[in-house]
């Protein structure tokens, strides 16, 4: 055993004030929680604040946590493409998020469908942006699965039937989560944010001081990665130049991509006020320095040999920050952190079945079912958001770790598809849904082939496609499709005057116009 | 100033994080590094906090 008994008996108790947590959420701030908007987005109440921590909760998962530093390990410099990532989304969050939270409060909207609904007048839409979000974000889920797995991993690591104890225990935490998230909905969530960034950033914290002091640092690092690999070393200094263009289309499309996911459009419309919303976006950089020096794990992990260790012997990248935790820390100090790492991934996978399945009650099913009733539309919303979690957990135990990594890839690009619906929608008037239909459809077809194409109809591995100026990132190329359609055949609509026009007025997206008291 | 002027501004200010990552080889560069860690890296760390001065400072100048 890698974690002593005091370091186990730490992660237990702090795991169940996590569940605590979870659990007073329905207590605290009490709403009608048979109401979807109360449910599903906290009766739009978060505070400055609380809306921070949720946001942050919602971009920074067990994927980043994991993936990243992994990514780190295994090529350098190019896993840092996520640090520019992190920092200009919120630039981009701040041109689209408070427009649209302003008009989903003025219509009382909760998802992003919903707004597709009134904006371009058109159920067809609304209903293949919630089913194409649906499809993005399980894969997604399964990854924080697969994040939460890598701490059980490291945890029971040289133990007698590892594989089972760890599979229980997934099954016990799932069923756990599924129990506080049908009880306190996005409230019990939110609290649990605050306790796992608490600890993630606790973990960043210690971690760093305990290797720039005791490890000999970066320049240890540096010194065992040239000696391992030789000329294969110079990646992890700086990016080759072929490199570049792989990293900036990455960078680019991943951060255009985060705010079509659903559960980050949910944590921002669960904000209590515009002002709130955009001062909180503005200062979440802040939090992306943690996720920076997490990335660096997967540097420092080669001034660390006994973690680098446990990492080769398993052949699994996905170890580092976990076997870097057990490594350098005291036991106690590993189980606080440990947990950190495990509740990172729980906290996101409760945010992202919400958010799907919010989608799926309000705009699927009723739309072919339009009698049900607001109770109903929020019991259908609970057992989903439970049916949802096990589907992802089922997928990660039957299929092999490498799928779950290789459909989190498509996952970037069908999410990207929604950008001209949603980010041009809230800017321009004169988009149909016609055009837009047909974009997203090219814009699928273009993406989905071309990742074929890229991996030569084989496993999935990478994302990047070749072209004359290099590598770039297929997300971003078939966006391009996607918009050029959308918007020249808008214009063509236009012209010939066979555009639909939506129901939601211009100064509806900018200013409250007659809100209603939203029911609770 | 005014709410358009004030509105301006604050698009230049969002955009500036934009311009800088863009540069990317500005800063693919392995020195100064600071503490064995390259410019690579240190360099796209410390934008993270000025992003969060710049947006910020946007944020004020939208709402007021």
């Amino acid at each position: 055993m890698l974690v002593d008994i005091l370091g186990i008996i730490i992660f237990l108790v702090l795991f169940v004030a996590f569940v605590f947590l979870g659990f007073y959420g329905s207590r605290w701030r009490k709403g009608n929680l048979n109401n979807i908007t109360e449910w599903g987005i906290a009766g739009r109440r978060l505070g400055p604040y609380l809306s921070w921590f949720l946001i942050g909760a919602d971009v920074f998962t067990a994927y980043t946590f994991v993936a990243v530093p992994s990514l780190a390990y295994a090529s350098g410099s190019i896993a840092f493409y996520a640090v520019p990532y992190v920092a200009i989304v919120f630039g981009i969050a701040m041109l689209t998020m408070p427009r649209l939270w302003q008009v989903s409060r003025n219509k009382g909207y909760i998802t992003a469908s919903d707004f597709i609904k009134g904006r371009f007048n058109s159920r067809f839409l609304s209903i293949v942006i919630a089913l194409t979000a649906v499809v993005a974000i399980l894969p997604y889920i399964a990854l924080q699965i697969v994040g939460m797995q890598s701490v059980l991993t490291v945890m029971l690591y040289g133990t007698a039937n590892a594989a089972t104890v760890s599979e229980i225990a997934l099954i016990i935490s799932f069923i756990i989560l599924a129990a506080f998230t049908f009880t306190s909905g996005l409230r019990g969530v939110t609290l649990g944010s605050i306790f796992k960034d608490i600890l993630i950033f606790l973990t960043v914290i210690v971690i760093v001081v305990a290797v720039l002091t005791s490890y000999g640092g970066f320049t240890s690092a540096f010194a065992n990665i040239a000696k391992l690999k030789g000329s294969a070393a110079l990646p992890y200094s700086t990016l080759p130049a072929a490199s570049v263009p792989a990293f900036f289309t990455l960078f680019l499309g991943s951060a255009l991509a985060l705010y079509l996911y659903p559960h980050i459009i949910n944590g921002s419309l669960a904000s209590n006020n515009k002002k709130t919303l955009r001062k909180s976006l503005s200062v979440l950089p802040i939090y992306s320095i943690g996720l920076a020096l997490l990335a660096l794990f997967g540097i420092i992990i080669y001034a660390v040999p006994s973690a680098l260790a446990i990492v080769k012997s398993t052949g699994n990248g996905l170890l580092t920050v976990p076997a870097l935790i057990v490594t350098v820390l005291p036991g106690w100090l590993a189980g606080i952190c440990l947990l950190g790492v495990f509740i990172g991934g729980m906290v996101p996978a409760a945010l992202m079945a919400i958010a799907a399945a919010n989608l799926l009650s309000r705009n699927v099913f009723k739309e072919f079912k339009p009698k049900m009733s607001g109770k109903d539309e929020t019991r259908l919303a609970k057992w989903l958001s439970a049916i949802i979690k096990f589907i992802a957990l089922a997928f990660v135990f039957v299929a092999p770790l490498t799928y779950a990594i290789q459909l989190q890839l498509l996952g970037g690009i069908i999410i990207l598809q929604l950008l001209p619906a949603v980010f041009l929608g809230l800017y321009m008037r004169k988009l149909d849904w016609k055009s837009l239909s047909l974009g997203w459809a090219a814009g699928l077809i273009s993406g989905i082939g071309l990742v074929m194409f890229a991996n030569n109809f084989g496993a999935l591995v990478t994302s990047d496609v070749k072209t004359g100026i290099g590598l770039l990132y297929i997300g971003l190329v078939a966006l391009a499709v996607n918009i050029i359609i959308s918007v020249v055949g808008s214009y063509i609509i236009e012209a010939v005057g066979a555009r639909r026009k939506g129901i939601i007025k211009e100064s509806e997206l900018v200013r409250d116009i007659n809100v209603k008291t939203e029911v609770s | 100033m005014n709410k358009r002027k004030r509105q301006r501004v604050a698009a230049v200010l969002i955009i500036i994080p934009f311009l800088v990552y863009f540069s990317v080889p500005l800063y693919n560069i392995t020195n100064p590094a600071i503490g064995g860690l390259p410019f690579f890296y240190w360099f796209q760390i410390l934008m993270l906090p000025i992003t969060a001065i710049l947006l910020f400072k946007a944020a004020k100048l939208i709402d007021g």
